[in-house]
């Protein structure tokens, strides 16, 4: 008798375990996760919050490769076509959505607004994630989509090139002492502007032996550990983008040099270095 | 509205029938008031391609045409509140009566009384191309307001101001709602969507020319003459049903290039001094000439290539043959061209009281 009813515990328990793991939507149904975009300054090696100065301030924080002072007065750049991978086949494809009425799936980080840096992914499929792919820009369907509202807005993000239509990637703002100003095009500073420094990364299409460069960058970085996601959980990948590697690394950007970047060719060098300034940093579950 | 109905209750109920046939006969005059001429069943609205006009090149069903879009897109196209100081209207330089180009000015002039660069392109059959400006820098109809709104020799203004502008008027939201029932603020992408319905229905596609290739009509023995003669001497870039290859070619008004054109955003050599190959349709109207409207008659355009063409590394292959600087015409060929040419006139195009 006693032997029956272990034996009877036994597969309940056994059979409450499994039904668990079975049909319990907290495990099997699709959950959310962050991705955020710290927009660091990596000093010595030490990681730096960055820090915007107001236009013109001469207080000069942050050095490029080449050991010229600069100071940053605004950093935006669109993040798109976010895609997560797991072990085991996971798969996510953010979808990308570009219309008049609003755009999903690309994503403006401003550094003015440090709620942008976080994205928020709905509908993962449940499952372990260790690894993203991402691009840095709107590629060529984003910008033949037409006018579009929402964060491809051009009139409210400032991110359009009118004469060579298309969005810029990264758009930096900032003064340099070395820097002898004469910059056009810029929002925070002008041809007055004693020290600007404007750059403006962007180009979605390639023609070879002309100046139509495709500068927006696909990165994929590998998780140290793996984000779970399930419902319930909501687990933050946690990734960095050292603005001062946009000026070092495989090119030197020299301030005294062109300092006042609008077209895809002039962006080119610093849209190189854009692979290295971002790093995938850690989860949390 | 009907089809909710179950059409076992509706159809013995004859008050419903009646109901029904009212709402149906109102319905068709809805349409018919839409409509410019039931026989042909035409809509005005509607984007149409002549079967013998290349594709529709601007994806159409991202910004489906209705009455209200297009008549907004008119009204701001008409609007000098797009301009920085209110002076300066899209139609300032595209100007309807003549192709929507700009007739007055060479080159066009801006606000502040400054002197564009360049010369107003004729605004037609935007539907069926995909790159535009003289240099091409722009790829998508959608953007090309953005450019002339923001240029400061044109109408000087930011597309942020403009839109603030709109949001202030009394006329505006309410037409904006009308033609995009979604929206409760104007934003700027919903502006240029606007914009683009109206210059999507601007095509030109009833000239004397369109009435013969559609067997309407004869061309007359000089004007078919004409016609041959440009068929072999001018067809290899202004080819196709809309009169150009849609190319980027330098035709040999210079050597030196103070404009450098296509180079200028292509940033290579290769296309130093080259333009966009322009459409001639109605070309008797969109006087003067050239990306820098230097040439003010047909009989100076047809000189140059007989006589004025002035070789460079990137000059157009079709225009040194056999290493012979232009095409040779004879003075008959010319005016015979010229009476083709005409031709090309579309004069139901310019005199549309819709457009």
């Amino acid at each position: 008798m006693k032997k029956v009813l272990f034996a009877l515990i036994a597969f309940s328990i056994a059979f409450s375990i499994s039904s668990c793991k079975k049909d319990d939507p907290a495990e099997t149904g699709p959950g959310a996760i962050d991705i955020e975009f710290d927009n660091i300054a990596v000093v010595n090696g030490i990681q730096r919050q960055l820090s915007l100065v107001t236009p013109g301030s001469t207080d000069y924080t942050y050095q490029n490769g080449m050991g010229q002072d600069f100071n940053i007065n605004l950093l935006r750049y669109y993040i798109s076509g976010i895609k997560l991978e797991g072990p085991n086949g996971e798969l996510f494809e953010d979808h990308v959505h570009v219309d008049v009425s609003g755009t999903e799936g690309i994503y403006l980080v401003d550094e003015s607004d440090l709620s942008t840096g976080v994205i928020n992914l709905e509908n993962v499929p449940a499952g372990q994630y260790n690894k993203i792919t991402f691009t840095v820009g709107v590629d060529e369907d984003g910008v033949q989509e037409g006018a579009a509202g929402g964060v491809l807005d051009p009139a409210t993000c400032h991110m359009f090139w009118n004469w060579n239509s298309g969005y810029i990637a990264v758009k930096f703002e900032g003064q340099s002492p070395v820097s002898n100003g004469g910059t056009s095009g810029g929002e925070t500073v002008d041809g007055t502007s004693p020290n600007g420094i404007v750059y403006h990364v962007g180009g979605w299409r390639d023609m070879p032996g002309t100046a139509f460069v495709k500068n927006n960058k696909t990165l994929t970085f590998d998780f140290d550990t793996n984000a779970r996601v399930q419902k319930g959980l909501q687990p933050r990948v946690h990734m960095v983008f050292d603005v001062l590697s946009l000026f070092k690394g495989q090119n030197m950007i020299d301030f005294t040099g062109n300092h006042n970047v609008h077209k895809p060719t002039d962006g080119q060098p610093v849209a190189e270095n854009i692979p290295a300034a971002f790093a995938f940093d850690h989860v949390h579950q | 509205m009907f089809n909710r109905e179950e059409p076992s209750r509706l159809l013995p109920n004859f008050r419903f029938m009646r109901v029904l046939i009212l709402s149906a006969a109102v319905g068709i005059l809805l349409v018919a008031c839409q409509r410019d001429d039931i026989s042909t069943g035409k809509d005005t609205y509607a984007l149409n391609r002549p079967d013998y006009f290349p594709e529709i090149a601007y994806p159409v069903a991202t910004n489906p045409i209705t009455r209200a879009g297009f008549e907004l897109g008119k009204k701001l196209f008409n609007d000098p509140r797009l301009s920085l100081d209110n002076s300066i209207a899209c139609s300032n330089c595209h100007v309807k009566a003549v192709a929507f180009t700009d007739p007055q000015h060479n080159p066009s002039v801006g606000i502040f009384e400054q002197s564009g660069s360049r010369n107003a392109p004729m605004i037609a059959n935007m539907a069926f191309q995909s790159e535009f400006l003289w240099n091409g820098g722009v790829s998508h109809l959608d953007f090309v307001p953005v450019f002339a709104i923001e240029n400061e020799k044109e109408m000087g203004e930011t597309l942020a101001d403009v839109i603030r502008k709109l949001n202030r008027t009394d006329d505006y939201p309410p037409l904006f709602k009308k033609a995009f029932p979604k929206i409760d603020t104007i934003t700027s992408p919903y502006m240029l969507k606007a914009l683009s319905q109206y210059m999507l229905l601007l095509v030109s596609d009833n000239s004397k020319y369109d009435q013969s290739v559609r067997g309407e009509l004869q061309l007359t023995a000089e004007e078919a003459a004409g016609l041959d003669i440009f068929n072999r001497k001018c067809a290899n870039c202004h080819s196709g049903a809309l009169f150009t290859n849609h190319d980027f070619l330098n035709n040999g008004l210079d050597s030196v290039f103070e404009d450098e054109g296509r180079a200028l955003i292509s940033e290579t050599d290769d296309d130093l001094g080259k333009f966009k190959v322009p459409s001639l349709r109605n070309v008797t109207l969109t006087a003067p000439y050239m990306h820098d409207g230097r040439f003010k008659t047909l009989q100076q355009v047809l000189d140059h290539y007989r006589s004025g063409v002035k070789d460079a590394p990137t000059l157009a292959p079709e225009l040194k043959k056999d290493g012979q600087l232009g095409i040779a015409l004879t003075d008959d060929e010319v005016e015979k061209l010229i009476l083709f040419l005409e031709t090309l006139t579309d004069y139901d195009f310019v005199s549309n009281p819709v457009f």
